[in-house]
Order: C-alpha cells, then sequence, then structure tokens
C-alpha cells in the first residue's frame, strides 16, 4: 500500500507544482458557477429578446450532464498528460517494474484520481445543478462520467507514442462526449449512430429516466475500459 | 533556403503526428454541424469554431512539439546548427497557419461564409502565426504539458474574449485594435477590414520577434550552461 500512496502523492505534488491542481479546482468551480447562475441569467435575457418562454430550460439537463463530467474529465486529463510524459522519459517503465507495478500505476494514476473526481462531482451536482434529481442518480451519473473520463485518459495514452500524438488525440478524445447532446437534438433514430458511445447511454438514461439505459450505460463504458486497459497494459510492459 | 527546408520537415513532422488526418476529421465534423445550425446563424458560427480551433491550434500544439524537440535533442542540434532562431520561429509559425488557412478555408466555404477570400485567408493566417508565437513563447520554458496548458489559460482569455464579444455584437471602435478582433473583422469582412489587416500584421510581427526572443534566450541556456 505504500508504494501505491508514494505513487499518488507523487501525482498530486507534479500536478500542484505544474500549478494544474489550482486550476482544474478554480475552473470546475468557475463552470460550476456558471452553470448554476450564468445559464438561467442568458436564458432569462434570451428569452426577453426573443420573446419566447424558453430557449435554454430544454437543455438545463444536458448543462447537468457537463457538470457532472467537468470534474473527472479534467481531472483525467490532467493525469493523462502526465502518464505521457512520464513514458516519453520512460518514467512509466520503470513505476511499473518497482513495487509500484503496472496496477499500482494505474491504480494511482487513474484510478485514485477518478475516485476524488467522482467525490467532488457529486458535491458540485447536488449544490449546482439546474435540474431535479432523484435520490440515488446523481452518484450513478457521477460514477459513468468517472468510468468515461478513465476511458478518454486511457485512449490517449494508448493510441499515443509521444506527446504530440498525445495532445492530437487529446482533442480527438473530445469526440467521446458528442454522445451526451445526440439524444437532446437528434430526435429520430439517427441518434442511434452514436450508440457506441457510452455518452450516448449516458444521456438517454437521464433523459428517459428508465433504469433499462443503465445497462448499456455501464457495459459500453466498461467495454471501452476493458478493450483500452490491455493497449495500456502492453504499452507500459 | 534553410527556412525552406526547416519548413518541410515541419510540414512532414504534422503529417506524421496525425494532424492532418486529425483535422480532415475535425473539418467534416466542423461543415456537418453548421448546416445542422439554423442558416441564420451560421456565419457567427462558422467565424467562431474557425477563430477557435484551426486559427488558434498553435497555441494549443506548439507546447507538446517543442516539449517533443526538446526530449528528443533537436533544440540542442538547432542551437549549435548554422539555422538562426528567426528562421526557426518563421518555419513552426508558417507550417502551422499553413494547415490552418487550408482547413479554415475549407469551413469557410462549406458553411458557405467567405465574402471575401483574401481577408478571410490573411486574417487566419496571420492568426494562426500569432496564437502559434504565443503558444512558442510559453513553449520554450515549460517543461510538462500540464504547466503549457496552464500557462496558456491567460493568453487564450486575452485574445478571445474581446473577439468573441465582438463577434456576438459588442463593437466599440478603440477594440479593433485588440488582435483576436482583427481576426474576427477579416474572417467577417467587416467594414474595419482593412485596417484590421494592418493591425493584426504588427501584432503579428511583433509576437514573432519576442518568440524568437524568447527562444534565442532559451538557446543559450541549453545543456544548463548559459552561453
Amino acid at each position: 500500500m505504500k508504494p501505491l500512496i508514494r505513487s499518488f502523492a507523487l501525482f498530486v505534488k507534479q500536478i500542484f507544482s505544474d500549478s494544474m491542481l489550482a486550476t482544474i479546482c478554480i475552473a470546475t468551480v468557475l463552470a460550476a458557477c456558471f452553470i448554476r447562475f450564468g445559464i438561467p441569467l442568458i436564458e432569462i435575457v434570451l428569452c426577453s429578446y426573443f420573446e419566447r418562454e424558453a430557449i435554454l430550460a430544454d437543455y438545463y439537463l444536458l448543462f447537468d450532464l457537463l457538470l457532472a463530467l467537468v470534474t473527472p474529465y479534467m481531472i483525467c486529463f490532467a493525469s493523462a498528460m502526465m502518464m505521457l510524459t512520464e513514458y516519453d522519459e520512460n518514467m512509466a517503465s520503470y513505476l511499473a517494474v518497482t513495487p509500484v507495478g503496472k496496477r499500482g500505476y494505474i491504480l494511482s494514476r487513474l484510478v485514485f484520481p477518478a475516485g476524488i473526481a467522482f467525490a467532488v462531482s457529486i458535491v458540485l451536482m447536488r449544490w449546482f445543478s439546474l435540474t431535479e434529481w432523484p435520490l440515488g442518480m446523481i452518484p450513478l451519473i457521477c460514477l459513468l462520467t468517472c468510468l468515461l473520463s478513465v476511458a478518454v485518459a486511457l485512449l490517449l495514452f494508448s493510441f499515443s507514442h509521444n506527446r504530440v500524438e498525445g495532445v492530437a488525440m487529446g482533442k480527438l478524445s473530445g469526440l467521446l462526449m458528442l454522445g451526451l447532446p445526440a439524444p437532446f437534438f437528434l430526435p429520430s433514430d439517427v441518434q442511434y449512430l452514436f450508440s457506441p458511445l457510452p455518452s450516448f447511454w449516458f444521456a438517454k438514461l437521464c433523459m428517459e429516466r428508465n433504469v433499462i439505459f443503465l445497462l448499456p450505460a455501464l457495459l459500453s463504458a466498461l467495454l471501452w475500459i476493458g478493450l483500452l486497459s490491455k493497449k495500456f497494459i502492453r504499452k507500459i510492459a | 533556403m534553410r527556412t525552406k527546408a526547416l519548413l518541410l520537415g515541419d510540414i512532414r513532422f504534422q503529417f506524421k503526428y496525425g494532424f492532418y488526418f486529425l483535422y480532415l476529421i475535425f473539418t467534416i465534423l466542423y461543415i456537418s454541424l453548421l448546416y445542422a445550425l439554423p442558416a441564420a446563424w451560421r456565419e457567427q458560427a462558422a467565424v467562431l469554431m474557425i477563430f477557435t480551433d484551426p486559427a488558434a491550434m498553435g497555441l494549443y500544439f506548439m507546447g507538446a512539439i517543442v516539449l517533443f524537440e526538446k526530449g528528443e535533442r533537436v533544440l540542442d542540434s538547432i542551437a549549435i546548427s548554422p539555422v538562426k532562431p528567426l528562421e526557426y520561429v518563421v518555419s513552426k509559425l508558417s507550417s502551422i497557419a499553413l494547415i490552418a488557412t487550408a482547413v479554415g478555408l475549407l469551413i469557410g466555404l462549406g458553411g458557405g461564409v467567405v465574402a471575401n477570400p483574401f481577408f478571410f485567408v490573411a486574417g487566419v493566417f496571420l492568426g494562426a502565426c500569432l496564437f502559434s508565437a504565443v503558444g512558442l513563447m510559453v513553449a520554450v520554458n515549460i517543461a510538462t504539458l500540464n504547466q503549457f496548458i496552464v500557462a496558456t489559460i491567460p493568453a487564450e482569455l486575452f485574445i478571445n474574449i474581446p473577439a468573441i464579444a465582438w463577434l456576438f455584437g459588442w463593437k466599440p471602435g478603440w477594440l479593433i485594435f485588440h488582435p483576436g478582433v482583427c481576426i474576427i473583422e477579416l474572417c467577417q469582412n467587416g467594414a474595419y477590414a482593412l485596417s484590421a489587416a494592418f493591425i493584426l500584421v504588427v501584432w503579428t510581427v511583433m509576437s514573432a520577434l519576442f518568440a524568437r526572443f524568447m527562444l534565442a534566450k532559451s538557446l543559450r541556456s541549453l545543456g544548463g550552461e548559459k552561453l
């Protein structure tokens, strides 16, 4: 356990010294405040300007989903960037053969940060969400967004050979989030084109409030993680 | 001749590491998104997309490029080669600006928002050079990607916020001296496009020269010894 905690402490120390930790904290709070207070204000202005009853109000749930995603996504992105730096400097392979091991490396760089993001995300959703969430739904959606963020970090790290490709992949990984707005803007069956993306099922689950969508949401996220983990482990071997 | 060789090397590098493939996907995505939006929003949306992505790609990628080159000791080789810092800066800026302009033009033409091709190309090209120069200034002094991401946030806010405010209708005359606003004005072929072109040239040249200064300073202290 001690090497694991030390490895995680190294991660925290690094993102603290890069000012990334402070940036993530400030950015998440700012994003949450913007969603909670800014969006309704913009809605009032837009409605009075266009003389309509609702413009953004129909999409408040989408903003809530973004709120649930923002913390784990940012933390896992920072983690992936750090892993890429460690990989470029051969640190990842060295850490994998120390008592930390491959499992410990994954835990300290992905699982622990995602766990912290999960807790922060729940707090933010409790205080800053725009819509009413049933009991139990907040932890569930936060867990799902954490899983998705871990998948993004794995994708970013596994499919890039160096920092340059990693940054390009980081940009591309944003496409994994396209599933979130799909059910809101594509009412027909065309939306199912986005079904391979876990984010699509997250949005369906929250929109329909039907537990049946939990299964594809969880399975698709775990499938992405499972497939990418194999590549990830081969890479740090 | 050296600049040409550097430029070709940079283009090859960007091709090898997937920049062209990445932006092919994003171009298709952006054009599809434009057609999913109401026609009345299309022009503003297209300009916003071009301004925040292809034009700003240098600010996003420069950290990774420079850190990679530092890791591969490319900068050490550059430091002792006849290549001058300005040639290196020009090559980096123009290679990124070329791809940014091609992508910007494709999105602009795809969305049917290019009113004046000359101003449009000038806006995207100079804008991309400016963003890349800022990225280069930051990149030469950082050690990790996370540091780069954090360090570019103030520059992004400084360039983006007034420009986006201008795009959405807040247009006091004095704001035309802002570089981001100049890019928007050129892309939209606005009333001040000609003045914006001159102002943006000045901003771009100044930032390129400052990037050159920062790079030269960094090259002098490579390897731990200040020359």
